[in-house]
Order: C-alpha cells, then structure tokens, then sequence
C-alpha cells in the first residue's frame, strides 16, 4: 500500500461520511429561518465542506501521484504487525458485548501474550489475570464505577 | 494586577493541603507513567482519569488532572532523551538533539536541561496566568452571543492558518469534529440530528471515546508497526553532574526567554505544544550561537524546544479558563470536565468559582516544583519499565483504553466507537492529518453553533451582527483573514501544498 492509495481511500471515506451528513441533514429543516439557521443548517453544510475538501484533496493527489506513489504507507512486515494487533482488540470487543469486560480482557491478555507475544504460558495467565483483579478492585472497590459484566459474574454473585 | 497576588496568595490556601499535595504527587506520578509509555499521552491520560474524578469536588478534580498534565509532559521527554521515542508528539523536537546527546553518554546533562528548562517555560506560563487571568476574564464579562461566535470563529481560523499541515486537511479534521459533535439532541430546537434512528446515537458521540480511539489506540498501533525495540541509552542519573548542569542553566537564558516567548502565544492561540515545540526549535536553529552544532547535541535544541513546550501547554489554560476556549487537544478534555463538574468555563468562573480559579492557578505552581523534583527523581525507574517488553505492556495498555472507553458512559457501544476511531487515528497521522482540532471542534462546536443561532436570535437572521461595535467586528474580520491566508499561500505556490515533507506532524 502506497501513500497514494491511503490518501484517496480515507478522502472517499470522508467523502461518504460528508454526504451522509448531508443526507442526515436533508431529514431537517435545513434552510435560513426568520429566526436564523435551522437544526440543519449547520449539519447540511459541514457535510457539503467535508464533501468538497475530500474531493480536492483526492484531486491533489491525484495531480502529484507520481511522488505519493514512491512513498510506502508502511511494509509488508509493519502491515502484518499492525493486523496481528488490531484484529483481537476486534474481538475482545465483540466478545465483551456480551462475557462483559472483565472476561474478555483476561482472555484477550491470556491469547495475545501467549502467542503474538510468544511468552510462556504462567506469565500470561498471571498478566491476564493480574490485571484483570486489579482493574476489578480499583473501579468497583475503590472509586465505585461499575464495569460491563456478564455472565460469569452474575454467576460469581459479583454482577 | 495586584489584586490577582491576593487571590493567588488565596489559591495557596486552596490549594495546600495534604490531601492536595498527596494528589499532585500521584498525578505527577501517574502522568510520567503516561507519558513514558507508548500509545498513552497526555490527553487521553486526562481522558482516562477523568471518569474517576466525577465524585470528587472540583478543586481536588483539576489538581490531580493538571498534575498528570505536567507529569506527562515531563514522561514525553524522557523518552525521547533516553530511547528516541517521543512519548508524546510535543517533545518529537527533543529527540532532535536530546538523544544524540544521551548516546554521547551525556544523558544525566540532556535530562537536567529538559526538566528544568520545561520547569521554567511553565513557571513563565503560570506567571502569564496569574498576571492576564482576570483582565481577559474582566474583558469578556462584556461579550455577548456575538462577540463569542467571533472568538470561537477566530479559534477555528487560526488552526486552519498556523496549525501547520495542509489547510485542507485541518478543515476537514475540523468539519468531522463538528459533524462528530452534532450527533444527538440539537439543544436550540430539541431535534434528534444525525442519529439515522440509532438509540445509541440519541445521547451523541462522546469526544472522550474518540480521544481514547485516536490518541490511544491509533498511537498504539503506530507504535506497533515500527516494531518497538527500546534500544535505550542509560537513564542512570549522576547526581554531581546534573548540580552541575544546573549551574550552567543561566547561561542559556535567551533561549529559555525565546522559548517561552514562543510557547505562551502559540499556548493562548490554540497553535498548541507541538507547534510550539517545533516552531521554538526552529527558530533556535537559525538564530543561535550554537548553531552549528544543531542535531549533534547541543543542550540548547533540547531547551528550545522544551521550554516551548511547558509554557504552551500551560498558557493554553489561560484561554480556557476566562474564555472558555481550550488551546490544546489536553486542555478540551479539561474543559469538557469543568462542564461535566457541573462548572461553567468563560469569565464567569472567576467571579462565581474564585476559590476553584485560584485553586487551580497555585496549584500549577506547586504541581511543576513537584514535578521536577519527582521526575529527576524517578527517571531512572521510569526507564527500567521500558525494558519490559513490548509484547506484554501493549496489551495491557489497550485494556486500559477499553475500561477507560466504556467508564464514560457506561455504554458498550462506546468501545465500538473507540475502535473505529483508532483505526481513522491510525490512517490521519499516516497522512498527517492534525488530530487537535477534531478534539478541539467537537468540545466547543456546539457552543459555537449555539452563540451563532442566538446572535441570528437577536438580530432577527441578519449577519451584521458581527460588524456591529468594533470589538466584536474587529475579530470577526481578523478570523475572516486567518481563513483566507491559506487560500493566499495556495495561489502563489500550488505545488507546495501536496509535498508530504511540508507537513508538520501536529497531533
């Protein structure tokens, strides 16, 4: 992936988020009251700016790909570290929607540690479940915030 | 002016107390820790700690946050002094000389120079404070919905023409944050915008989660694809020598002028600490008597831009307080706590909260006397985490970005949202995309959008408002100049604007 691709991509990006907005605003009133600007004034023209600007800025990309492409966004080895790294937090965070945080941060800690980290395994699970008891006494012990709970913790009578 | 000494000398009684200090030394303490470690900095540090402040009072709230303020600020140099890695984007100009001089095994010396020349661009920037506080705050006691339009205007104007980066990247990273910030209830007219029928959406988007998503997680994952190997220089601290560093502190003091020169106005405009950084050590590269020696460790490109740095992020506190307009990405997260405190950040604070004002501004003194002495202290600590590897402290780091996401709203869709916004942090630093004005665009566009409607409110839809006394006419015009200065610069060198080494790397 070259500089250039990862310009165009995040402008389309941000060029369908625009006119989401603008699709968002159209829902409103979107026009110049007697009163001033209605609830989709400012909405509808945001999105029309975002629109606007990505489409220059893919346009300016375009015009000097011949640079942008010699500049490497990152390499096969850094793609495949940043992948490896971002994909379970993907599904610790799916897996918390419903085991709750508490479970799916050990297990997530547990896994990652032990095989992208390539640790033995009594120092994940001491890591994972480290770090999990000490979040549990600092935030419902101590400062009293609940954290997303399944389960396992009703099951535990902590829930 | 005098006055303010009294209430200072006031704030001092606030602000000294046991519990207090016990509370400065944890957040200093706390705030290396962020700063050293990759992925977490100062503003979703303050992020992060600021859902466990909601019981405590106001005064003791700001204390703890604004001492991992400083603490993080001093953790970001260190290691880039130390490892070449800068903890925080603001101290990437003191790897520039502070870790060519660390491998000449002059680490003890570059250390000493950072802390204290950061010691004193905040006690320049505190001093600002004190002095300018009221007299801002007295001045816009006067400013109606219109004369706030205009400032808010102003804001969002000179982000777009001294934020350094391409213009049309700081528009668009604005106009996400203001389109991020209208998500929810419209709070003139009470319509649903933007929520497409979502539930989740009803309530908004918090910029607390996005700060976790872009700051954390897309710092993190930056971190992780360089392949972290923490190939640090010694933090053995030489007690002899750095006395002896200190000693030699007076003798640099034009830079250290010049630093804080540059830090306070780029903290009050909302340029904030990198640029200041950035901006201090270029200029020192050009007009020092050393400049030759730029790049192969010379003490003054670590003060330079030290200095710059402290006296930015502290002068950015000044805006905030008696105008209610954060000057770095840190002080929007602050400022949305003051609200969340049930407190109303603009001049009004000054008359209502004098206790929580001065409170706040002794406390910065005694908070950075605390945190040089703690950092000198415990640097060396600090350093021996970083030996612990990468593979182990990564995770852990993003668990803590998760609790911290979920904390606050109590909402696990929120966790959802702070992992999108890690992967478009991840995409924007990659293309330099600055990042402090989406934080600073989804705090304050709300309000600014309401001061816009009830100007329209009172002066039955027509924009003459703006021209219509010479205060308020006079910023709107000079914020209507700052947007058109890009478009200026664009004519007269098209070329320039595409070329990614333009582009400083501003959060």
């Amino acid at each position: 992936m070259t500089r250039y691709h990862l310009e165009l991509v995040f402008a389309a990006v941000v060029f369908l988020v625009g006119a989401i907005g603008v699709y968002g605003a159209t829902a409103l009133d979107f026009g110049w009251g007697a009163d001033g600007p209605q609830a989709g004034f400012f909405p509808f023209r945001v999105g029309l700016i975002l629109m606007a600007a990505s489409a220059l800025v893919m346009a300016q990309a375009v015009a000097s790909r011949g640079s942008l492409r010699r500049i490497p966004v990152t390499d096969h080895e850094g793609m495949k570290r940043v992948l490896g790294f971002g994909l379970p937090i993907i599904a610790m965070v799916a897996l918390a929607q419903w085991t709750g945080l508490y479970v799916a941060m050990a297990l997530y800690l547990f896994f990652t540690i032990c095989f992208r980290g390539k640790r033995p395994w009594h120092v994940a699970l001491g890591v994972a479940l480290g770090v999990s008891i000490a979040t549990f006494l600092i935030f419902e012990i101590w400062f009293q915030v609940p954290l997303l709970k399944g389960p396992l913790e009703i099951m535990l009578g902590l829930g | 002016m005098l006055s303010n000494i009294d209430s200072l000398m006031h704030g001092f009684g606030v602000a000294l107390s046991g519990y207090h200090i016990m509370l400065m030394m944890g957040g200093v303490l706390l705030g290396i820790l962020v700063g050293v470690l990759p992925g977490l900095g100062a503003p979703n540090g303050v992020t992060l700690l600021l859902p466990l402040t909601f019981g405590m009072d106001p005064v003791s709230a700001i204390i703890l946050l604004t001492s991992l303020y400083w603490g993080a600020l001093f953790g970001g140099s260190t290691t880039s002094i130390l490892f070449n890695i800068p903890g925080e984007p603001s101290s990437v100009a003191t790897t520039f000389d502070g870790y060519p001089m660390a491998r000449q095994g002059r680490a003890t010396e570059a250390l000493t120079c950072a802390f204290l020349s950061a010691g004193f661009g905040a006690l320049v920037g505190v001093i600002v404070i004190t002095l300018l506080s009221t007299a801002v705050a007295n001045f816009a006691l006067r400013f109606g919905p219109p004369e706030y339009f205009a400032v808010y205007l102003l804001a969002f104007a000179s982000f777009i023409a001294f934020g350094g980066g391409t213009p049309l990247k700081t528009i668009i990273s604005l106009c996400l944050g203001f389109g991020l910030g209208m998500v929810g209830i419209d709070t003139v007219s009470g319509n649903m915008r933007l929520t497409f029928d979502f539930d989740q959406l009803v309530r908004g988007i918090s910029f607390l989660v996005v700060v976790i998503g872009l700051f954390g997680l897309g710092e993190l994952l930056l971190t992780i694809e360089e392949g972290p190997e923490f190939k640090g220089a010694s933090g053995r601290i030489d007690p002899r020598e750095m006395f002896r560093t200190m000693g030699r502190m007076p003798r640099y003091w034009l830079a250290m002028l010049r630093g804080s020169a540059v830090g306070v106005w780029m903290g009050i405009t909302p340029g904030g600490p990198t640029a200041a950084s950035f901006m201090s050590y270029g200029i020192a590269r050009r007009v020092s008597r050393n400049r030759a020696n730029f790049g192969k460790g010379e003490p003054e490109g670590v003060i330079a831009p030290e200095t710059a740095d402290h006296s930015a992020g502290t002068a950015a506190m000044l805006p905030m307080l008696s105008l209610g307009i954060p000057g770095s990405a840190t002080a929007a997260v602050m400022l949305g706590g003051l609200m969340i405190w049930g407190l109303n950040p603009g001049p009004m604070l000054f008359i209502e909260q004098h206790d929580f004002v001065w409170g706040m501004i002794a406390s910065m003194y005694l908070g950075n006397v605390v945190g040089v002495v703690l950092v000198l202290a415990t640097v060396p600590l600090f350093a021996a985490m970083l030996s612990i590897s990468f593979s182990i402290i990564g995770p852990i780091i993003v668990t803590v970005c998760m609790v911290g996401a979920y904390t606050v709203a109590s909402s696990p869709f929120d966790l959802w949202i702070a992992l999108v916004f890690g992967a478009v942090g991840y995409a924007m630093k990659k293309l330099d995309y600055p990042l402090a004005p989406l934080i600073l665009a989804m705090v304050i566009g709300d309000k600014a959008e309401d001061a816009f409607r009830q100007s329209m409110l009172s002066s039955n839809g027509s924009l003459s408002i703006f021209w219509s006394n010479w205060l308020v006419g006079a910023i709107t015009t000079l914020a209507i100049l700052f947007l058109l200065w890009p478009l200026t610069m664009l004519l007269r060198r098209p070329a320039q604007t595409t070329d990614p080494d333009a582009a400083t790397h501003a959060p």
